[in-house]
């Protein structure tokens, strides 16, 4: 292969008459793809409180509280629990999402989760 | 011959991560070159055993951002071989083809980072840019950009649809368009040849004997590759690739292996995502894995990756302990540095592609009193945190 100098010029040369490869964040946003892991979302009204997702969170981000327990006529007890969330330790694994025997847990597609207070970081789902 | 200590670390605006090296320069020449390790230590081996097997899967994910795929192969399948379970070929396909895209974004951020280290941002600019295709097929699949969390024992955690696999071919055939550029840059481009050729010199014998790893000891002529010579996954299945060599040894021809690699990946990709095999990604694994005890590799981008698990019958493993290629290609590079200049430090070492915090290590300090303490992962944890409290930072 001959060695010329400037090889690499006329690629550059091109670009001058491109757009940009970067977008204006945040002003202009690229999206995220259809499975991204953003941060976990719980219905209370799925949970069974099994306490897997607690089990298995690699970053201990996760509590799950029973709220209420009330007894129908009929003698079937129904429990109610809330999920308590610390953002600020969530490594977004997913793995509470896949564990979830009832499906309660699901990923949403938010990203920007940065705050100047930690205790905004703690999120209850009840 | 009067000779000076040259020292470079543990904190210095040159490195990016915390090491010591102390070069001994006559003028402007390394005489010789020393290394020592253990400012970055993190305890992951440590955590690991007070953590369940799922746990340990994302835990050692993060021993390293860049090569975070293949450490959770590793320990996966070494799990699986305790745990006697097998996954399914579709699984297997999709855990290799993570694997490539992971050496693609890695190999063309190596590109890159070479290119920066001997001053041509130009050519940094370019391989970055086209980076960004192989990062967003690999968030596409996987939901990240970084951690892609896509192994798990007993194969992996998501399938693809056609509509991604025929994302990620695009994707694929664009960036195979564009490497054969970078190529002939690297081999064609007098002022980048002028720098790189030549210098860190590792010769056959020499890389053999000190055990270097991945593209550096393929740099120097050794056909050694863990996809070919202790097939993994899905590779012992006839999935088609060469090994890349060259006889060069400096690096340039580690430039030229790891350029010629990318195009090797290129073709495994594209021959996974058209040959994807029917079927289940996964099978059921069990919590508690049975005693016992073994050792698991696969090829990272930056060599062999090496984990050994001992398990005790309980949901928790006994023992992990991680080799992260890095380790193995310190004594060869501490060879090249020597009889080198001292402006070609930072490429030579840039040439390993260097991971200092995957291959931290704890130094153990032995007292020649007999005071030595063992310490648990709690009092280690205490100690972290009373170690900032001293010095008037709030946790």
């Amino acid at each position: 292969m001959s060695l010329r100098l400037g090889a690499m010029l006329p690629e550059v040369l091109k670009h001058l008459f491109k757009k940009p490869a970067t977008v204006q964040y945040p002003f202009e946003k690229i999206g995220v793809p259809k499975g991204f892991r953003g941060r976990p979302v719980m219905d209370p009204n799925l949970c069974i409180g099994c306490q897997m997702c607690v089990k298995d969170c690699p970053s201990e981000a996760l509590e799950i509280h029973k709220e209420s327990e009330a007894t129908d006529e009929a003698g079937k007890v129904s429990k109610k629990f809330s999920m308590t969330f610390y953002l600020d330790r969530c490594s977004h694994c997913a793995q509470c999402a896949e564990i979830c025997p009832k499906k309660a847990i699901h990923m949403n597609s938010e990203f920007e989760d940065a705050a100047f207070d930690r205790g905004a970081l703690k999120i209850v789902y009840k | 011959m009067s000779t000076f200590i040259l020292p470079v670390g543990p904190q210095h605006p040159a490195l990016k991560e915390p090491t010591s090296f102390r070069f001994m320069v006559d003028g402007e020449t390394v005489v010789d070159a020393d290394l020592r390790l253990g400012y970055n230590h993190r305890g992951i081996e440590k955590g690991c055993e007070e953590r369940t097997y799922i746990q340990d899967l994302y835990l050692l994910e993060r021993v390293c951002g860049i090569c975070s795929n293949v450490h959770m192969t590793v320990f996966a399948q070494g799990v699986e071989k305790l745990m006697g379970i097998e996954p399914p070929k579709r699984g297997l396909f999709i855990r290799c083809l993570m694997g490539e895209l992971e050496r693609v974004h890695s190999h063309l951020l190596w590109l890159g980072v070479a290119g920066h280290e001997v001053g041509f941002d130009t050519f940094f600019m370019y391989t970055w840019r086209d980076r960004e295709i192989v990062e967003d097929i690999l968030e596409m699949i996987s939901g990240n950009r970084v951690n892609y969390g896509m192994q798990t024992f007993g194969g992996v955690r998501r399938d693809l649809d056609e509509m991604q696999i025929k994302k990620a071919l695009d994707g694929i055939a664009a960036l195979k368009a564009r490497t054969p550029y970078y190529l002939n840059i690297g081999a064609s481009e007098p002022t980048l040849v002028a720098r790189i050729a030549g210098v860190g010199v590792l010769p056959k014998a020499k890389a053999l004997e000190l055990n270097a790893a991945g593209p550096t000891t393929r740099a120097s002529g050794v056909d050694f590759d863990v996809r070919k010579d202790d097939p993994y996954a899905g590779f012992g299945e006839h999935i088609p690739f060469n090994i890349v060599t060259d006889e060069g040894g400096d690096v340039l021809a580690r430039v030229v292996v790891r350029a010629k690699e990318l195009m090797e990946s290129y073709n495994i990709c594209e021959y996974i995502l058209k040959n994807l095999p029917a079927g289940d990604i996964r099978v059921k694994a069990p919590r508690k894995v049975p005693e016992g005890e073994v050792v698991s590799r696969a090829e990272a981008q930056r060599g062999e990756c090496i984990h050994y698990i001992r398990s005790n019958g309980t949901d928790k493993p006994d023992r992990v302990k991680v080799r992260a290629p890095t380790l193995a290609n310190w004594p060869a590079t501490l060879y090249m540095l020597r009889g080198g200049y001292v402006a070609d430090i930072p490429i030579v070492m840039a040439a390993i592609d260097p991971c200092l915090s995957c291959t931290d290590r704890m130094a153990i300090i032995t007292d020649p009193k007999g005071n030595e303490k063992v310490w648990n992962w709690e009092t280690l944890r205490q100690y972290g945190i009373d170690f900032y409290r001293k010095r008037g930072i709030k946790l």
